[in-house]
């Protein structure tokens, strides 16, 4: 049996089952994600939210397909790719598999020449060549696996600083437009210990390990207190996050950002050049001047 | 008594006083939450309350991830 304190539930494993694919259509639903003839790109990373994601949309009946980015790290890369592969090969799904090595560089060359801590760089990066693949591909739209605890941890984070363009576009789903697929969480509603539960229970093998590089991140820190305060009071996370989306979120005003094509890549960016290809234009400096003049 | 405890790729030996030990201080024991984290034996998943016996095999499944923000 488990038992869901905040929604003082008891279930055995048929019935969390059912709970959880109920719950993830009522999301999609909710926030009018998207429809059964929509083709979904689901970004996999081989961990226990978007592999759960990505197996709910399928046994739901939707059109989903996936796409691993190699970020080149290691041991750990390799593990989450296979977990991925044989995700896919044994429900005979498509899977798409991105390296970053061959794109543009690995994480770990990267963060030789990036100053910013590495989980800044590579959700960036996931993102710049996420939505390029989609576009390319012509997704209607790129799911991924965010979960409550990543989301009112961002929260916390967020209203801690004030910060108010992050808030204003906090939220399950980024529209398409000027350039940018649709954005979409129909994992918002679930906490990280739900998702595992239904990975567990569904049979599904997933890399438990963490990323090297977030060793330390803030965002645990907002987990764990948070989860202290759910503890004693069950439930407070998902009225946090939902009554954020319900109440405050309206009342928010996006600021207007002009976008143009990068004048190298043609992505959209704010700026002249993106600042993917800014990064690559430093590496490829850094290369030019560590190699040997002839 | 002593319980094999398997979390996150690691195989840990852990003692306790006595003939049982709750799975709520198992998880106590390793600095985990119930809120994140669940212990499972074989194909099922353990209550708070559930015992663990003198000789088991558990596995600990920590749910929290993360990286920047």
């Amino acid at each position: 049996m488990v038992y869901l304190s905040q929604h003082r539930l008891s279930l055995c494993k048929e019935h969390y089952i059912e709970w959880y694919l109920k719950r993830v259509e009522s999301t999609i639903k909710e926030f009018r994600m998207f429809e059964r003839k929509d083709k979904v790109l689901v970004a996999v990373s081989g961990g226990k939210d978007s592999l759960s994601l990505w197996d709910a949309l399928q046994r739901l009946g939707y059109r989903a397909e996936g796409l691993y980015i190699d970020l080149g790290i290691g041991e750990y890369s390799q593990r989450s790719r296979l977990a991925c592969e044989r995700f896919a090969r044994e429900r005979g799904l498509e899977l798409y598999v991105l390296e970053l090595r061959k794109e543009i560089a690995t994480i770990p060359e990267i963060k030789e020449v990036e100053s910013r801590p590495a989980c800044s760089f590579c959700g960036q990066l996931k993102r710049y060549y996420m939505n390029r693949f989609a576009r390319e591909k012509s997704y209607h739209v790129i799911a991924t696996g965010h979960n409550l605890d990543d989301e009112s941890a961002t929260l916390l984070s967020n209203v801690l600083s004030w910060n108010m363009g992050y808030l204003s576009r906090q939220f399950p789903v980024l529209l398409e437009g000027d350039g940018f697929v649709r954005k979409v969480k129909p994992l918002v509603k679930f906490t990280e210990k739900e998702n595992a539960l239904y990975a567990f229970l569904s049979g599904i093998e997933y890399v438990e390990e963490e990323c090297p590089f977030s060793e330390g991140a803030s965002s645990i820190e907002y987990k764990r207190i948070l989860s202290q305060i759910e503890e004693k009071s069950p439930g407070t996370k998902l009225r946090f996050y939902m009554d954020f989306l319900r109440r405050l979120h309206p009342l928010l005003r996006s600021e207007k950002v002009n976008l143009r094509p990068c004048r190298v890549c043609g992505e959209p960016t704010s700026a002249e050049v993106c600042s993917v290809c800014r990064l690559r234009e430093r590496l490829s400096s850094r290369l030019l001047s560590s190699s040997p003049s002839s | 008594m002593k319980v094999k405890v398997s979390y996150r790729g690691q195989t840990l030996e852990l003692e306790f006083e006595g003939e049982r030990v709750r799975v709520g201080e198992l998880l106590k024991a390793l600095g985990l939450s119930r809120e994140y984290a669940f212990v499972v034996k074989g194909e099922d998943v353990l209550e708070e309350k559930d015992t663990i016996v003198d000789g088991e095999s558990v596995r600990v499944i920590n749910a929290i991830s993360g990286g920047y923000i």
